[in-house]
């Protein structure tokens, strides 16, 4: 079966990284590629000032840093880990494809095997994903080793793989957790239970540690670290701490022990999901796998019926179709559980509002607030899919429909950005609120003043955005993936690729609002001093960015009605996804 | 004339930057009350006809009229008269049947749609399922989903792509019943299909493709009296495979 997997995985990726480059054929693609590789050649690879090479001896961490890095490393993976029992999101590892399901599933081969295969054939995507950050990005200004930059991306690679099988495991345990029998409930259970007596100890360790108000960041990340690589917070670290060991060892031996500790918690966690799975499933592991017991593949939740009560009006524009469809497809698709992180957030902002900041932790969560703005804003947009991009695989169907392209365009990008729009106004709102006590010294005038300039220009660039993506998937359809799942080593270069020219062509739409609201406040500033000269000027930087939205909808409206369907990328399906 | 396929040709770029010939100078002109059947060998260019027909592929070179209207210079007034009906059912995931059936109404201006879609519902015998989703339906459920979303306006044109694919028999007689009825209302049918015995039966007029090229057009009696095919016998199926050249049996001495 090992032998099958690995030919399987090798031949896919051989001939998807063939038909990808056969395409560089058409000039469009060809240009396309040679731009974004230039971009990062002159962004990643030729750092700016020089190169220089470090000192020797200079390539490890220094040892602060390493006592830091393990313990607040090891810390963020106890908050990750644990946080995955309640993200809305399900780990696809063990989600098998159609085309898996009908040449394996009858094959004579065991579960064990099958689910072995699912990881085997993500590792080309993960070796990736880890070989590309270190390679690109380096410390600037200098010129890491090779061997350093990929004992890096194996260490990472590790972490990567073992991240996705504790997904896995989780998506499968908290499907059981309501089971009925007994061994099975133990089993769902207890990992949950370990992961939060683990979170327990630590959070009580550095509740212990960790002053109330909160001192210096330098001082606190030292009580943190202090608190946490002692006692019994220390142990309940040690799986988390070992998995990062390889960033932080200095020296080749170092290296190669805690990258054997990093091996072993990995392996642990495979054998954990293997044995939760045949627990889960009550079969010996002897077996053939019957379809009725397939892992995982088909036994998400259908989607259920919500917001029935909103129904499309049977006359108006065409936009407002898109706008409806795509909603139901969010509303309709998206888990309440998805909520409970800005539900907290609200919460909190309510709740330091009413109580006068005089809760201790309100300068971190408006700092959490911001970084969740700024995060929606520029990443949202990238990953919420919700636009044409979704809908490249109905192409066909909407090809047919007798409708402008251009208000298929504009239509199609209404709902994910009013969506985004809506979630980074909501994360502004709660740091404003919050904003007096992380910001005590900056006049209410001004933060005021900028919650607006930020309201304002949210849109602008979430929308500018989201035309640069329907640009992409008109311009580039075999370049832009259909949903959230990386297919290959070569997907994630592409997604590089599009995440560059995202960045530039941002770049290129938001300039002149930017230069025109500058201009205006450059103007009012003087005359006034106040502040509040930045609202005006950030609306005329909407003007101008919504202006240009309309005119680029307009254009790309000539080549949707020429976009090639051969063009748009169709990987084995998984009915699970669709 | 109310559909008029006028020289049409399309090609892909293959392997090595070779030129793939889908579909190579097809000339068809349907009647209102038409029901031509297209037939073909697999990769005759079938689905690539039916396709740019319906705007989905852009013509490499000829010309599609529907009703007069151009489908690439006048596309949205040739799709306002089309109903394009593909084999495989593509549906979105989170809209309910009647939701589908509400959309199609919404981008083609249907009026009175509550009852067409109570009546479509009905003859597609979809009722019960109104306020379900596609993930809740069988594969010949959502195929009747996607017929009902091409029937509930007007259209002048209908193209199905084998539209009993995932049907039972019943659903199948009922689409039998229901192709004929809008032939006979005026509208012009084209319905590409593997069954010989349904396009015999439904269709007035037969289109045979192979390897692009049309290679036989007529009404099966034409066919069947065509010198070249003399011998072939009077069932579709002998035509078919005579004019292709895999009758083997025929050729026998």
């Amino acid at each position: 079966m090992l032998h099958a997997s690995l030919y399987i995985a090798g031949c896919s990726a051989k001939n998807r990284v063939a038909v990808r480059l056969r395409r560089l054929r058409e000039p469009r693609y060809f240009v396309g590629a040679l731009l974004a590789a230039s971009y990062f050649f002159f962004i990643f690879v030729v750092p700016r000032g020089g190169r220089r090479r470090l000192p020797a001896g200079a390539r490890f961490p220094s040892a602060p840093l390493e006592r830091f890095g393990v313990a607040l490393g090891g810390v963020g993976l106890l908050l990750l880990s644990t946080a995955a029992w309640i993200l809305p999101s399900r780990s696809h590892l063990f989600s098998f494809t159609d085309a898996e399901e009908a040449f394996l599933f009858p094959a004579p081969v065991t579960r064990r095997q099958l689910l072995l295969h699912r990881l085997i054939r993500s590792q080309l995507g993960l070796v990736f994903a880890a070989m590309v950050p270190v390679l690109l990005v380096a410390a600037p200004g200098t010129v890491a080793s090779v061997v350093d930059r990929l004992l890096l991306g194996i260490g990472l690679w590790v972490v990567l793989v073992a991240t996705r099988v504790y997904f896995a495991g989780v998506t499968m345990a908290r499907d059981h957790l309501g089971s009925s029998d007994r061994r099975v409930q133990g089993v769902a259970w207890a990992p949950l239970l370990v992961m939060l007596a683990a979170l327990a100890v630590v959070a009580a360790a550095i509740a212990r540690a960790v002053p109330i108000p909160v001192a210096l960041v330098p001082a606190t990340l030292a009580q943190i670290t202090e608190a946490t690589t002692v006692g019994w917070s220390s142990l309940a670290l040690w799986p988390f701490r070992t998995l990062l060991g390889p960033f932080f060892a200095r020296g080749a031996v170092p290296y190669l022990v805690a990258l054997s500790g990093s091996v072993l918690v990995l392996l642990a966690t495979v054998v954990w999901v293997i044995e939760s799975d045949r627990v889960f499933q009550g079969v010996s592991g002897g077996a053939a796998t019957p379809l009725a017991t397939r892992p995982q593949s088909r036994v998400t939740a259908p989607p259920r019926l919500r917001w029935s009560g909103w129904s499309l009006p049977l006359a108006g524009r065409t936009e407002t179709v898109f706008l409806w469809k795509n909603a139901m497809e969010t509303l309709r698709g998206t888990s309440a559980k998805s909520l409970i992180p800005i539900a907290i957030l609200i919460l909190y902002a309510v709740l330091g509002a009413r109580f006068g900041m005089s809760i201790g932790l309100a300068p971190a969560v408006c700092f959490a607030a911001l970084m969740m703005a700024g995060f929606t804003t520029m990443i949202g947009p990238g990953s919420v899919m919700g636009d044409l991009r979704g809908d490249l695989r109905h192409l066909e169907l909407l090809k047919t429909w007798p409708v402008k392209a251009s208000a298929v365009l504009r239509g199609e990008l209404l709902w994910p950005g009013i969506l985004i729009s809506a979630c980074a106004w909501l994360a502004l709102t709660c740091a404003v609120v919050l904003s007096g006590a992380a910001f005590p010294r900056v006049p209410f005038v001004w933060r005021f003043s900028l919650y607006v300039v930020a309201i304002v220009l949210v849109p602008a660039l979430v929308f500018a955005q989201y035309v640069i993506h329907q640009a992409a998937a008109v311009l580039f359809p075999a370049w832009v993936p259909t949903d959230n799942e990386m297919r290959g080593f070569e997907s994630a270069a592409q997604r590089l690729i599009l995440f560059g020219g995202v960045v530039l062509a941002l770049v290129v739409i938001v300039g002149p609002g930017a230069i025109a609201g500058g201009i205006v406040a450059f103007a009012f500033l003087r005359l006034t001093g106040s502040p509040l000269v930045f609202v005006p000027a950030a609306l005329v930087c909407l003007a101008v960015v919504a202006i240009e939205i309309v005119l680029a909808t307009e254009a790309l409206g000539a080549a949707y009605d020429r976009i090639d369907l051969s063009g748009v990328e169709r990987g084995e399906s998984s009915r699970s996804r669709r | 004339m109310a559909l008029i396929v006028n020289h049409l040709t399309r090609t892909y770029t293959g392997p090595a930057n070779s030129v793939i010939t889908a579909v190579d100078d097809l000339s068809v002109e349907i009647a209102g009350g038409e029901i031509v059947g297209l037939i073909g060998p697999n990769g005759a260019g079938k689905t690539t006809t039916l396709r740019s027909i319906a705007g989905i592929l852009l013509p490499s070179s000829g010309r599609i009229a529907v009703d007069g209207h151009d489908i690439v210079t006048d596309a949205i007034a040739a799709k306002r008269r089309l109903a394009f009906m593909p084999d495989e059912p593509h549906l979105f995931e989170y809209l309910t049947v009647l939701e589908h059936l509400r959309l199609v109404a919404r981008l083609y201006a249907v009026e009175d749609f509550d009852r067409r879609a109570r009546t479509l519902i009905a003859e597609l015998e979809l009722t019960g399922k109104e306020r379900s989703l596609p993930g809740e339906l069988s594969r010949g459920m959502r195929q009747k989903v996607v017929i009902a979303c091409g029937l509930v306006r007007d259209a002048t044109t209908l193209l199905f792509d084998e539209p009993l694919t995932g049907l039972d028999p019943v659903g199948i007689h009922r689409m039998r019943e229901t192709i004929v009825a809008r032939g006979r209302a005026g509208a012009c049918v084209l319905v590409s299909s593997h069954l010989l015995h349904l396009v015999e039966e439904i269709c007035t007029r037969v289109v045979i493709m192979d390897r692009g090229r049309k290679i036989a057009d007529g009404t099966v009696a034409e066919l069947a009296s065509r010198a070249d095919l003399a011998g072939a016998g009077s069932s579709l199926e002998r035509i078919f495979l005579r004019v292709t050249g895999h009758d083997t049996a025929g050729s026998r001495p």
